[in-house]
């Protein structure tokens, strides 16, 4: 099993049935994780900001170019276009009361907006709050989940059509 | 943001003298001779950050002072348990989660406070502190919220470290100053060397 750890404005995309996409804490960043709804084909990126604003970076550090860029990898390894969904962690305010650290909200917003200017629908975030979160993704038994700190790990999604039917019998 | 060593040298320099003087401000508080290590100035890739400073999905205590004035700063400390424990002990207010943490705050505000004071000095540039925030939160999530901050015209992070140790106990932590890039630029400049190679 290989853990792929995607750092901050990093984007990393995998059809390995062993392998996990992990977001480690995760505080006004966003883990925003793209699945192919039939099995096990997923993209993850640490987006860090709400907008380009036109400025270079690392592909997975902005809402706005981490999304054509997560469906251009996700794409490229055999996903559908049609069959992609969305799947959201992080997005605290972890500083509630220092107004210019205060971007998780704003992060999670723009990311929604891309995805709906992209026409991907949403189908589990784990987001707000002020704590920190954990986010893997486990292609094997296509499931995702999410860990705060001094907390257990839960499971905020399943996905593919094969892998339900798997586990229900 | 591409920084040559002397200027590296030269920022070192500051958090240096910035920390020196935080560090005899808290040891006057505690009454306590606070060792201060070697800082470093590290110039690193965002994805390369958080892990320079620590594991994480680590739980750790820290207190985040955001800095404004001629430029956005922010002041990090972070304490694993053990130290948390050890500087509250030493203030009496083991035990109690939210007396520990204010009682951190108030440690954070002292030491950040100090700190700005003799950088602002240093540079002729108006810093001013905002209130501390304490909390207890995995060091990823924290780390990278600031750095988020700061980073968002570049993706390089300067990360003026230094690391404290309090005397006779089991007390260290990590002291970070992390300008936005816009504020290295200025930095620079009134340190004498501005126009980053």
């Amino acid at each position: 099993m290989a853990e792929l750890v995607v750092r901050m404005g990093e984007i990393a995309a995998t059809q390995h049935a062993g392998d996990v996409l992990v977001g480690l804490g995760l505080g006004s960043c966003i883990g925003l994780v793209l699945i192919e709804d039939r099995g096990p084909v997923a993209a993850m990126a640490h987006v860090v900001l709400p907008e380009s604003n036109g400025k270079a970076g690392a592909a997975g550090k902005f809402a706005d170019t981490a999304v054509p860029q997560l469906i251009r990898e996700v794409t490229s390894i055999g996903a559908t276009r049609s069959r992609l969904s969305a799947v959201l962690v992080g997005g605290a305010q972890m500083f509630a009361t220092a107004g210019r650290l205060d971007i998780g909200h704003r992060n999670e917003q723009a990311v929604r907006d891309a995805l709906q200017a992209n026409r991907i629908s949403v189908r589990a975030a784990a987001t707000g709050g002020s704590t920190g979160r954990t986010m893997r993704v486990y292609l094997e038994r296509c499931s995702i989940t999410c860990k705060e700190a001094g907390r257990e790990e839960i499971e905020i999604a399943v996905w593919g059509g094969l892998a339900q039917m798997a586990r229900a019998a | 943001m591409n920084l040559n060593d002397l200027q590296l040298d030269a920022l070192r320099e500051m958090s240096n003298i910035g920390s020196g003087n935080a560090a005899t401000a808290l040891a006057s508080m505690l009454g306590q001779s606070v060792d201060l290590h070697v800082p470093t100035a590290l110039v690193l890739e965002l994805a390369d950050a958080v892990d320079a400073v620590g594991n994480p999905e680590d739980t750790v205590s820290a207190v985040i002072i955001g800095v404004f004035g001629d430029l956005d700063a922010t002041v990090l400390l972070l304490f694993d348990p053990e130290s948390a424990n050890a500087l509250c002990a030493l203030l009496g207010v083991e035990g109690d989660p939210e007396m520990a943490l204010s009682a951190l705050g108030e440690i954070g505000n002292i030491l950040g406070s100090s700190y700005i004071q003799a950088m602002g000095t240093m540079t002729n540039l108006h810093m001013e502190p905002h209130p501390p925030i304490a909390m207890a939160d995995m060091l990823g999530a924290i780390v990278a919220s600031v750095l988020a901050v700061a980073a968002a015209d570049t993706d390089l992070a300067l990360l003026l470290d230094s690391k404290m140790t309090v005397d006779g106990t089991a007390c260290k932590f990590g002291f970070l100053y992390v300008p936005s890039g816009a504020g290295v630029a200025l930095l620079l400049d009134r340190l004498g060397l501005g126009e980053a190679a």
